[in-house]
């Protein structure tokens, strides 16, 4: 198979092939995609549950500080501020995770990402529509938790500017969208390398340590919290849930909104750019 | 005569839950399913005695598979008995899983990354074989597969024959007596299959070892086996010689002439019809005559589904 | 006797994957280190916010920290990578060919593959122990240190019982992989001393899955601080969870044979 179409005469584009007319193609397709990757989503219960447990470490940390803070509090935290920081992080991380760099080096070492190839839908919107899918899934367990938060600190934690609310919900898409081209990423360097799943990992163990998911950013010594900021981990987790918590006033959450949207458009431009010269090279070596 | 295989009114069901399809199903299915016990094998006897070789004809899902992998001991009856070179397969004695081997079909048990000798190395260790006897029977199998130093390469790099032919190398380093071949030639080319029937059959001539194949292609039970068992939705329909079971089923003959006037033409006609037929195609005048069995395929289409549409063929 | 034959072979077949690729061979050791430097900076983090977190020291969460580092070297090194391999058995459809071998298939399916990196992690680890024993001023005498070492490979016992447990679920249900990450997840809450948990955490890491034993015990042996009744019944626990995953397994490979076709 080729990524390439041969080469038509110059003048006579056919109808279908017009950009416009595999945008309106995606979009029609798209709901489908999504219904279908739900009820995938679904149909692996056990899996599922499995997921949904394996979020285990903010609630982990947040018995850890807890501990701490009890005698006395921990920078600015006290023992409610921590629910609060964790609890939301758990939400952040359930709505925003992308995993899809597993499925993509699956498929490339098998071969089958050339049936993808196939299709008439760009593989990413097809991975996509699949990450994208789980979503709901994993809301109906951030919804409890949402709510438990709200009862718990009975809103004091939780920030009191509605358009801090507002931009959360904005950056939880941005952070989505970071996530998954940084996933995607790494799952179409496995066009290139046999050990992409290592830069995975990699990724994994830098996101966890430096985005504030296992301990928050502020109570980093000063100078590896500067580090921290500057890297894009910080707004994946860092960003939305200080936002959420009223740990960052509207300017710094309009500020840190611009830079994770940043973020992920330069982290799209590369994948954009990884993945053209990545499925040539598929191409050219054989599925 | 006790048979080495006896196999005794052998059942085999299994449960699949439902899946309808749509997203409500799919949400209800998370909560509550509904399970339907299918019977894969339906009270299944037969006896096989040493050194024979055996086919297993039927179409997908027949229960094949099931069979072999009860004989072998992977998967336990429902009810009935089995018993295989005086073992019952589901105790797993060592000296029964020493005495049997399994080959399917595009699954391998050769290591991926390393060579096969190394998968050949640790089959070794895991069957107990003295390394005298190892090293005479693998340079045998080499040989006799003209495998060469491709057993020295990587199995990631090897063909997808060459990597069958280690892999039959590697299921017969421990000199089982019954070799159990689940669609061995599935996905292979035309020459590698025959290349396969030729070794199995060489072997089972030169060892005596019993071969039990399964396979729905026809021509590896013609070129194989002489006895035939059928099995059609878990059921034995046919026990016997194959070239009875094409007599019985298509009791014609096919005959291709090309005729002196450029015509050229296939009939199918019953036997009885052979003779005047033949006279009279040759007044027409004949170039080429050829008179042969109908297509194995098109025997096992009719086997199968005649089945579906009229009441038995068979 | 034959299976320590099957086992050497095994160990050499992991290795040699290892030394193939050269590129391979070099982002391992870099991966291994980067571990351990994963493991030991959130401790730092916290400390330097408190010299003492629920009665431990530094030094003292050092030694935790090391058991961790080496326990979680035998995970990824001995028993996430069995369990992946039987995954893919499943997947591929080739588990039949373990099952058909002469040899206990638990025993195949559990050292079916080593990541062997995780020698220099567990080498490490230990020299972390070393650290923090050092900055104690602190020497343990032989029999703490063996005791340390008894639970030690009590822990990892008990590791390799929950892996079991986790590859037993393997044949109930299709896809895995995420279970080796909970697995992982979970896993994660050994590196803080056990004190740190109180209520339901504190039942749930003890008798659940016992973290407790697995990195706070230990260390606590090495100081001193570990009485024997409580070591005992750590052991004990330890063997009960080998016993009960040996039967999960013949179980779920019953089930294997009877439920599939």
């Amino acid at each position: 198979m080729s990524a390439t179409t041969p080469a038509t005469s110059a003048s006579a584009t056919p109808a279908s092939a017009t950009p416009a007319s595999a945008t309106r193609r995606l979009l029609r397709a798209y709901p489908t995609l999504l219904r279908v990757g739900l009820s995938s989503a679904v149909a692996y219960r056990a899996e599922f549950l499995v997921w949904m447990l394996a979020t285990t470490m903010p609630l982990v940390m947040l018995a850890v500080m807890s501990a701490m803070a009890r005698e006395a509090p921990v920078g600015h935290f006290d023992q409610k501020g921590f629910v609060a920081y964790y609890l939301v992080t758990l939400i952040v991380r359930q709505m925003t995770g992308a995993w899809v760099a597993w499925e993509m080096v699956q498929e490339i070492k098998e071969g089958t990402l050339g049936l993808r190839l196939l299709r008439p839908i760009h593989p990413l919107a097809s991975y996509s529509a699949e990450s994208l899918a789980a979503l709901p899934m994993r809301a109906i367990i951030a919804l409890p938790i949402t709510i438990v938060v709200l009862v718990l600190s009975s809103g004091k934690d939780l920030t009191q500017d509605p358009l801090n609310v507002l931009i959360f919900v904005v950056a939880l898409a941005g952070a989505w969208l970071l996530n998954f081209a940084v996933s995607a990423i790494i799952g179409t360097l496995g066009l290139y390398l046999e050990s992409s799943l290592q830069v995975w990992e990699l990724w994994m163990g830098c996101f966890m340590l430096l985005s504030g998911y296992l301990i928050p950013l502020s109570l980093f010594p000063s100078w590896l919290e500067r580090v921290a900021r500057l890297l894009p981990f910080a707004y994946l987790q860092a960003f939305p849930v200080e936002t959420l918590t009223g740990l960052r006033d509207r300017h710094a959450a309009l500020a840190g909104l611009g830079a994770q949207l940043a973020w992920a458009a330069a982290a799209w431009l590369v994948l954009a750019i990884l993945w053209k010269r990545g499925v040539k090279r598929f191409a050219a070596y054989g599925g | 005569m006790s048979a080495q295989i006896e196999v005794d009114k052998l059942v085999k069901e299994y449960r699949v839950h439902e899946r309808t399809a749509g997203a409500w199903a799919s949400v209800r299915s998370l909560f509550r399913r509904r399970y339907e016990t299918k019977r894969a094998v339906d009270e299944l006897s037969f006896g096989i005695a040493a050194g024979e070789r055996v086919g297993f004809l039927g179409p997908n899902g027949a229960g094949k598979t099931t069979t072999l992998k009860v004989l072998a001991g992977l998967l336990h009856p429902t009810s009935g008995t089995v018993r295989v070179d005086g073992f019952d397969p589901r105790r797993r004695d060592f000296d029964f899983l020493r005495s049997i081997t399994l080959v399917m079909g595009q699954k391998q048990q050769l290591l991926w990354d390393l060579p096969p000798v190394d998968t050949f190395a640790m089959n070794r260790a895991i069957y107990d074989i003295p390394k005298a006897a190892f090293d005479e029977t693998m340079n045998e199998l080499v040989t006799l597969l003209e495998l060469g130093s491709l057993i020295q390469r990587p199995t990631r790099q090897l063909s997808l024959g060459e990597r069958m032919k280690c892999e039959l190398v590697a299921a017969l380093l421990h000199r089982p007596r019954v070799l159990f071949l689940d669609e061995p030639t599935i996905g292979l080319d035309v020459s590698m299959q025959a290349t396969l029937r030729r070794f199995v059959r060489d072997y089972n001539e030169r060892f005596g070892a019993t071969v039990l194949l399964t396979s729905h292609y026809m021509d590896d039970v013609a070129a194989l086996c002489p006895r035939v068992i059928v099995i059609d939705k878990g059921h034995l329909t046919y026990d016997g010689p194959l070239g009875e079971l094409v007599r019985k089923v298509r009791p014609q003959k096919r005959i291709i002439v090309r005729c002196t006037d450029g015509t050229q033409e296939t009939l199918d006609v019953p036997a009885a019809e052979l003779q005047p037929t033949i006279a009279r195609l040759i007044t027409r005048g004949v170039a080429d005559l050829t008179v042969e069995d109908p297509p194995l395929e098109d025997v096992m289409r009719d086997l199968f589904d005649g089945d579906r549409g009229s009441k038995g063929a068979a | 006797m034959r299976y320590a034959r099957i086992f050497g072979v095994q160990l050499r077949a992991s290795v040699q994957v290892t030394m193939q690729y050269r590129a391979e061979f070099f982002v391992g050791l870099f991966m291994a280190a980067f571990y351990v430097f994963w493991n030991v900076v959130p401790m730092f983090v916290l400390w330097s916010q408190r010299s003492e977190i629920a009665g431990w020291s530094l030094e003292e969460a050092a030694l935790v920290t090391a058991w961790f580092t080496f326990l979680r070297a035998v995970l990824d090194g001995a028993v996430q990578p069995s369990l992946q391999a039987v995954i893919e058995h499943i997947r591929k459809g080739t588990l039949d060919f373990v099952l058909l071998k002469p040899a206990d298939a638990q025993f195949l399916v559990s050292t079916a593959k080593f990541e062997v990196f995780n020698f220099v992690d567990a080498a490490l680890a230990v020299g972390l122990a070393a650290w923090g024993l050092h900055r104690l001023h602190r020497v343990p005498t032989v029999g703490q240190v063996g005791i340390a070492l008894v639970l030690t490979v009590a822990a990892a016992a008990l590791l390799y019982a929950l892996a079991i447990l986790v590859i037993s679920a393997a044949f109930y249900v299709v896809r895995l992989d995420n279970l080796i990450y909970l697995f992982n997840s979970v896993f994660d809450a050994a590196r803080w001393p056990a004190s740190v948990f109180r209520g339901v955490w504190r039942i749930l890491f003890t008798f659940v899955v016992p973290l407790a034993l697995m990195t706070t015990y230990p260390a606590l042996a090495l100081l001193g601080r570990l009485d024997g009744a409580t070591a005992v019944r750590a052991l004990c626990g330890a063997v009960l969870f080998v016993l009960a995953a040996r039967l999960v397994w013949r179980r779920s490979i019953g089930h294997y044979r009877s439920a599939s076709s």
